[in-house]
């Protein structure tokens, strides 16, 4: 009997002293901390921080469709897009643009996560860096650096007041900060680091920051600012002894010739790889005719009456103050079966490679028939136009990928800054700065080269698709035309590039522009009219989610006016 | 005088003979139960010690009886009955189970107590009763029949439900532990793969009573005990069971007709200052409504994708009902065999059982065969080895979830198939983005979730001493998921799919557990004590992977295997680990008199989940009894038979968390997350911080306290129980998204400890069960359970539910108030221009999004169930109904329905009742085709009374005399009628108001849900 017990002791003490290592549990297939202090993770965190340039987050929230990185959003909420497709589809969207924001809109939200991931993604790089006592991982620090002074800048300039998650806040978890107001001290402290820190040129890298580019994000910052002078230093330096320049052809900048030429400063590196192609544009993938020349998703993001009309000319110059009381023909109202004459006045030739028109070559794929190639019912507020810049030519395979369903996943990069885009903010940084020969250089530079570049040419090999027409200023009368002539500028040769809300806030006449705008797009869509509700200043900044402010415990304050 | 004595004797003498000649007698009969014949009862003469007892085919004979002489029949567990035999000779009776149970064995786990003797709260289920109903997971049959319980599932065939025991002592998992023989879960899916005919016992321990489960027990342990045959059986019994019916929908929503479509939609656009006009219904003054679609378009090429409009499709006259296009009558049969015996020295039970339950949506169905063995031999005179293996395939064909959701929302106009017989779909102008709902489940057809699962026991028991017990049980489970699910071509579509693809997902599970528990039980005299201690080691673990693959060349499962296609496959995901725990125990009983108890637990519980000194802590118990009934002062003859009152105190942990390694940050590569291309086209590989971990992470621990007292009355046909409790909380682990806030990095948020929450509350229950002389039986079995949840504490000032919801969550958990009580803003009528009023809560003068408050409470007031049992001669009927009182459901599906979010899709009859100028006092905001004014935001128009009284089961029986049944060949015949949710009553406008829990801090929001099922059927039982 006693032999029993102590065999059973023997058993439960057996047990016992397994258990220390029975109750440890490995997490398998996972890094830990300890694992990434080193280059390797260091690089691995890096890449990864990159990887929410294109709008894509774990765990997402809000719309999925809101989070793009192109900034697509933008241009819809700007006299530059309408959102596309019929009005029900999307109806958060459709919310946002017609000025009906509610602060629970799903498209307010998703943007805003993304942004923070990508700032905490990089915090994350920064935070390891830190904790790495040996190696030199100052090249690692600025890129990071400067990431996270892109993803706080995209969150200034759509939020306006918006916390700043340190470093040091996001090792603490410290993330829910309150929001007095802007945080461009910030933005340019980390724009200067990186400027102070990275190489100027990254080799074969080139989705990489440089120092060049750094810089020009440090002048962009300040010229959001009024800073103009600082600004139009540091352009000066960028344009006159940066290794950038001009594209010979304007339309090279969306196709495939263009990817990371001599005129990208920094762009979003989407690549159409096999598989679903995570790293296309995802978040454009609604952005292409539906139906139309291939795929069939989903007809959203369709440029305003109110653009083309911005692309007419007299001897070659914008109608920078009448514009919009002309209409370019369009075919709104007119079905691909009936009859329909494109319009024969004079254009700026970068018009038919910024929208896609009935009449006119689509980027390779042939005639655009009109309606037959639009989603949107002639009762709903989308107009006749299609998008162009981010849908891959017909041919360029490389650029073609589509996502599990079938959706398009475009490889076309998408530029954050492209040189002309510097070239127009020093510009308007010298215009603002009374150096009004600079901005004239500037300005024509950007002119030239549109003129200079290829046109649209007619399918049966007439010559030109239109009546093109484009020349360079012979002068500004004053500084006022020179900042009007230049912020023109900005809108006809970045048009469907994410840039013109930015712009409109920043110059403090949204409420005048998009106001016009409306009634100029009315006569063309009549429904426009009666379905948009007037803009005010307090539209100059989206509302802060109110989910964001919950989860912050009214940690955040909401912006003004919602 | 001497001779008139002798007369006197004389005559009594004759008149007793003539008596006996002429009453008294010999009489016969059967005694059975609800299931059939009763052997081993005892039949008694009142007043006599003339009696006999029941052999096995439950027959007794009784000689010199007189005519007017009273039997009594009793049988351990059931109900004493008295029969007048008034001069029959054949008098047969049919006993009824006794609630009270005294002397029932209870199996607590690790050990059993008799019925009498527990002084936790130990609810039992009579299962024969519960398991009545066609449930496909037999924790079904808790719902409403035990209190303080409640289960809801979501009515789609194998869904696993969701369950919890008092309240919602959690904002983490609410699974209680299941017990099942010898194996240990807290996955409720484990009851998928049981038949429930097997079931023999299932306890429910809700207080400290459960504390000999420590770490894992704070959500209360369910004790399944599986049929095990008897020992010294003289001939094997079988048993068959049958049924088989039909399911349908219970209650589908009212949508518009075409007619009605059209008019709203012109309603919209001239209330929008519109000029009506639609592509499908006109323009002009009035709708039209048109015979065939317009426009109507389908994909006739791919790569690029072509439509051609060379199709037509006419409409249905009145319009498509969507709703009836996705549901049908949908057949549901089961057959359950099971057979047992048992010699001397071995005994055992098998059965097999197959379930086909097909599902009231399209395409959508269970299906499962299960087998088991349990066996058990004694070996020599000490040692008994046996086991328990239960071996189950099932398949889970669950259609697609948005298929109601697209139903719903679908316009009324398109047919189902266009006149060439093919899926028509949204292609064509002004038919909104709805997917085809028909065609997705009919596509969803070959996709499948196979699961194979295998679990059991073995075990040892060593007798050292007649009271000294030693046993070791190793149990073992392994779980195989295999799912396919392919995504066809759709051309009817406007967005349509242009590759199809398949995703295949492989996921093995296995735990095994191994305790080896010392039982010392004893009486000294009056003094009687049960005691154990135990160690016990467990791992619980999974591995799995899934993987994508797009481009095959045909759309036929013939041909779905991974390398027919030809797109670069993908792999979702992939994942692997384990968790373990390791226990040591020991619990004492101590009786005296019987009638004074104590009880004593205690656990150690080492996680591998938790870190230093949290990965281990001690769980302790009490309990003390008093059967006051017992006492001299009561007496005997009074109204109460039996008082007994009881209390416990225990502290039990819950430390189920849906991670392995919640302490550490995981970083990891992410294919679709964290690569990057630095030249445009070589992809880099990234790493992302996937999930932030929590060093300090603790115990969940649960502090309850139960109060409770037992009366049985009327000779034990009323017993009474009632309990209060207060279960406390402590640092209850949830994710906190306050933490990892918006704000913040894309990882997991980590599981926190987040505050302290208490529930307090009472669970009553009654029975009654009487019979008449004539031999009708009836008893009454009724519950009702009330709790009220309370936030304590929280890290937090406040914290949100779910927040994927359409303009975000809808409920809220704070400090003083109930767990996730709905939160927005307070419709209290109508603007002049038709659209919602807000409260204006903090008198600002405006309303935004600070004027959003507390608009309704998930929680009821009280959930009840009772149940009615009738018999008469071989007939017999059972009623049982539940309900659930004062709780709110927020139904979300009111979004699509009731809005403008989709502006062609279909709605609700609701909208008939939009506001207009001359209709002020309506119902929904004037018409306009988009949302506008927070409208379906979080607001009170979507929180609904969910209060409900429904009938859930019904089942009318007949058995057939005994010698009828003999004619058949069989011991007992029975059959029966059976229908399940025959009605609810309810104001409830959705689905049903028994809603699925997302979350614990998102209750009661009604969302994409399966509709609910009636079931009628038809079924026998078979005794051999």
């Amino acid at each position: 009997m006693k032999q029993k017990f102590i065999y059973l002791i023997m058993l439960v003490g057996l047990l016992t002293a397994c258990n220390e290592e029975f109750t440890e549990s490995p997490a398998v297939g996972a890094l830990s901390d300890a694992a990434l202090q080193n280059e390797a993770g260091v690089n691995l965190m890096l890449t990864g921080a990159y990887s929410t340039l294109d709008g894509v987050r774990a765990n997402g929230f809000g719309n999925g469709w809101s989070i793009s990185g192109d900034n697509w959003i933008m241009d819809v909420v700007s006299d530059d897009a309408h959102k596309g497709s019929t009005d029900g589809d999307q109806g958060d969207l459709y919310q946002v643009e017609t000025f009906d924001w509610s602060t629970g809109n799903g498209y307010f939200y998703g943007k805003w996560g993304v942004t923070f991931a990508g700032i905490n993604r990089a915090n994350a790089v920064i935070s390891l860096i830190n904790g790495i006592e040996e190696g030199d991982f100052s090249a690692q620090l600025a890129e990071a650096r400067f990431l996270r002074g892109h993803f706080n800048f995209e969150l200034q300039k759509i939020w306006g007041n918006v916390p700043y998650i340190s470093e040091e806040n996001y090792n603490n978890s410290e993330f829910n900060q309150p929001n007095p107001g802007p945080i461009w001290d910030k933005i340019e402290a980390d724009f200067e680091y990186a400027a102070n820190n990275l190489p100027s040129t990254q080799g074969s890298e080139v989705g990489r920051p440089t120092s060049w580019a750094a810089k020009a994000f440090l002048a962009k910052a300040q010229l959001h600012q009024g800073k103009w002078s600082s600004a139009l230093t540091i352009f000066n330096d960028v344009i006159n002894n940066g290794p950038y320049d001009l594209l010979p052809d304007y339309v090279d900048n969306f196709r495939l010739a263009g990817d990371n030429s001599v005129e990208s400063i920094f762009s979003i590196q989407f690549t159409a790889d096999a598989g679903n192609a995570f790293n296309g544009n995802t978040g454009g993938a609604l952005n292409f005719p539906n139906p139309g020349p291939f795929g069939a998703c989903c007809g959203f993001y369709q440029p305003t009456q109110d653009l083309l009309n911005a692309y007419q000319t007299a001897n070659g110059l914008p109608l920078l103050d009448t514009f919009n009381q002309t209409d370019v023909t369009s075919d709104y109202g007119i079905n691909s079966s009936e009859a329909f004459t494109p319009y024969a006045g004079e254009l700026d030739p970068r018009a038919d490679y910024s929208i896609g028109r009935r009449g006119i070559d689509y980027n390779g794929y042939g005639v655009n028939p009109g309606k037959d190639w639009i989603r949107a019912e002639f009762a709903d507020i989308s107009g006749p136009y299609l998008s162009r810049k981010n849908v891959y030519w017909n041919g360029e395979t490389d650029n073609m990928a589509t996502g599990g369903w079938g959706q398009q996943h475009s490889g076309i990069n998408y530029h954050i800054m492209r040189f002309a885009d510097v070239l127009l903010m020093g510009a308007e940084a010298a215009a603002e700065s009374g150096d009004i020969e600079t901005a004239l250089g500037y300005v024509n530079r950007v002119r030239n080269r549109a003129k200079n570049s290829n046109y649209v040419q007619a399918v049966d090999g007439s010559g030109d698709a239109a009546n093109y027409s484009i020349e360079p200023y012979t002068g500004f009368s004053g500084q006022d035309e020179a900042v009007k002539a230049v912020r023109f500028e900005r809108r006809l040769e970045l048009a469907m590039e994410g840039q013109r809300l930015f712009d409109i806030r920043r110059w403090g006449n949204a409420p005048q522009i998009m106001n016009a705008y409306f009634a100029n797009e009315a006569r063309t869509i009549g429904n426009f009219g009666t379905k948009v509700n007037p803009y005010t200043a307090t539209y100059d900044r989206f509302p802060i989610p109110v989910s964001a402010i919950d989860l912050s415990g009214n940690v955040l304050t909401q912006n003004p006016g919602f | 005088m001497r001779k008139i004595y002798l007369l006197k004797n004389l005559l009594l003498m004759v008149s007793l003979m003539l008596c006996s000649f002429t009453y008294a007698q010999s009489i016969s009969g059967t005694v059975s139960d609800a299931s059939g014949p009763l052997p081993g009862a005892n039949v008694i003469v009142k007043g006599t010690t003339n009696g006999a007892i029941t052999d096995f085919d439950g027959k007794y004979t009784l000689n010199n009886v007189g005519a007017d002489a009273v039997i009594v029949v009793s049988y351990v567990g059931y109900i004493s009955h008295e029969v007048n035999v008034g001069g029959r000779s054949t008098v047969n009776v049919t006993l009824q189970e006794d609630a009270s149970q005294l002397d029932e064995v209870v199996v607590m786990g690790y050990s059993t107590q008799t019925r009498g003797d527990v002084t936790g709260s130990v609810a039992s289920v009579d299962t024969d009763e519960a398991l009545k109903a066609p449930v496909v997971n037999a924790s079904e049959a808790l719902q409403g029949r035990v209190t303080g319980v409640t289960v809801v599932n979501n009515s789609s065939p194998g869904a696993t439900p969701k369950i919890n025991i008092r309240g919602f002592g959690t904002s983490n998992n609410t699974n209680p532990l299941f017990i099942i023989d010898g194996v240990q879960t807290d996955d409720p899916n484990i009851l998928n793969n049981i038949n429930s005919a097997d079931i023999d016992q299932m306890n429910v321990l809700k207080d400290g009573a459960a504390a000999i489960y420590g770490a894992r027990a704070s959500n209360g342990v369910v004790i399944i005990t599986t049929k095990s045959g008897g020992y010294n059986m003289d001939k094997a019994k079988i048993s068959v069971d049958m049924y088989t019916g039909i399911s349908q929908i219970a209650n589908a929503p009212d949508l518009l007709n075409p007619t009605q479509h059209a008019d709203m939609l012109w309603q919209s656009m001239i209330n929008a200052g519109v000029t009506p006009s639609h592509p499908q219904y006109g323009s002009g003054s009035t709708p039209f409504v048109p015979g065939s679609i317009q426009g109507y378009r389908r994909v006739i090429s791919y790569n690029p994708i072509v439509f051609g409009d060379n199709f037509n499709a006419t409409t249905k006259v009145g319009g498509t009902d969507w709703i009836d296009a996705i549901t049908q009558d949908a057949p549901t049969s089961n057959v359950a065999f099971s057979m047992e015996n048992g010699t001397e020295s071995g005994k055992y039970f098998m059965s097999v059982g197959y379930l086909t339950r097909d599902g009231i949506m399209n395409y959508t169905g269970f299906k499962r065969v299960t087998s088991r063995l349990n066996s058990e031999f004694k070996i020599k005179d000490k040692i008994t080895i046996g086991e328990h293996l239960n071996v189950s395939y099932s398949n889970t064909k669950s259609g697609v979830g948005e298929a109601i959701e697209m139903a719903l929302r679908m316009t009324p106009l398109l047919p189902v198939r266009d006149d060439a017989g093919e899926y028509t779909g949204v292609a064509g102008p002004g038919l909104g983005n709805t997917r085809n709902p028909a065609a997705q489940l009919y596509r969803s057809d070959n996709d499948y979730n196979k699961r194979i699962s295998i679990f059991g026991d073995v075990y040892l028991q060593y007798e050292i001493l007649p009271e000294l017990k030693f046993k070791t049980t190793l149990a073992a489970g392994m779980n195989t998921f295999d799912r396919r699910s392919f995504t066809y071509l759709d051309p009817e579509h406007g967005e349509p799919i242009s590759e199809n693809s398949m995703n295949e997902q492989d996921q093995t599970s296995y735990n095994w557990s191994w305790s080896n528990v010392m039982n010392y039980n004893k009486r000294f005299d009056d003094h009687s004590v049960n005691a154990l201690v135990g160690v016990e080691a467990l791992k619980d673990g999974g591995k799995g992977k899934g993987i994508s693959r797009s481009g095959y060349l045909f759309e036929d499962p013939d041909f779905y295997l991974l390398n027919n296609g030809s797109g670069t496959p993908s792999v979702d995901y992939a994942y692997d680990g384990y968790n373990s725990l390791f226990s040591v125990f020991g619990n004492v009983n101590y009786s005296y008199l019987d009638k004074y108890y104590l009880s004593g637990t205690l656990r150690r519980d080492e996680s591998s989940r938790f870190l230093g000194d949290n990965k281990s802590d001690i769980f302790p118990s009490a309990s003390v009894g008093w059967v006051v009934s017992k006492e001299d002062f009561f007496g005997t003859d009074g109204f109460i038979d039996r008082l007994k009152l009881k209390a416990s105190y225990g502290e039990l942990g819950n430390q189920t968390l849906p991670a392995n390694n919640p302490t550490i940050n995981i970083s990891g590569l992410s294919e679709s997350q964290a690569n990057y291309s630095f030249d445009g086209s070589t992809i880099t590989q990234g790493a992302i911080l996937s999930q932030v971990g929590n060093p300090n992470l603790k115990w969940e621990t649960s502090v309850t306290t139960n109060f409770g007292a037992e009366l049985t009355m009327l000779d034990g046909a009323l017993s009474l129980t009632g309990e209060y409790f207060v279960i406390k909380t402590k640092d209850l682990i949830t994710r906190d998204f306050s933490l990892i806030s918006s704000t913040a990095i894309d990882a997991g948020a980590p599981l926190v400890n987040l505050g302290d929450i208490e529930n307090r509350g009472f669970d009553f229950s009654l029975g009654y069960r009487n019979q008449t002389d004539s031999g009708f039986t009836y008893a009454i079995d009724a519950n009702i359970s009330h709790y009220k949840n309370e936030v304590k504490n929280l890290i937090s000032s406040f914290v949100s539910g779910r927040g994927d919801l359409r303009n975000g969550a809808v409920t809220r958990t704070e400090v003083g108030e109930e767990m996730s009580y709905f939160y927005g803003r307070n419709v209290v009528g109508f603007t002049n221009d038709g659209r919602f009023q807000y409260e204006d809560v903090n008198g600002d003068g405006t309303v935004d999004d600070d004027d959003r408050t507390k608009i309704g409470s998930p929680h009821a007031d009280f959930t009840y169930g009772i149940n009615l049992n009738l018999g008469y001669k071989g007939f017999d009927a059972s009623f049982f109904f539940n309900g659930s009182q004062g709780n709110d459901v927020y139904n979300y599906n009111k979004v699509f329905t009731d809005f403008p979010l989709f502006v062609n899709g279909n709605r609700s009859t609701r909208v008939l009742d939009s506001w207009t100028p001359s209709n002020t006092d309506a119902t929904l905001p004037a018409l306009l085709n988009s949302g506008t004014n927070n409208e379906s935001s979080s607001n009170s128009y979507f929180v609904e009374d969910g209060s409900f009284f429904r009938l859930k089961n019904l089942q009318l029986g007949y058995t057939f005399p005994t010698n009828v049944a003999e004619k058949m060949g069989a011991d007992s015949f029975r059959f029966y009628l059976q229908g399940t949710n025959l009605f609810t009553i309810t104001d409830y406008e959705g689905f049903d108001p028994e809603i699925v829990a997302y979350d614990n801090l998102s209750l009661g929001i009604d969302s994409r849900i399966y509709p609910n099922s009636r079931i009628m059927s038809i079924g026998v039982n078979v005794k051999f």
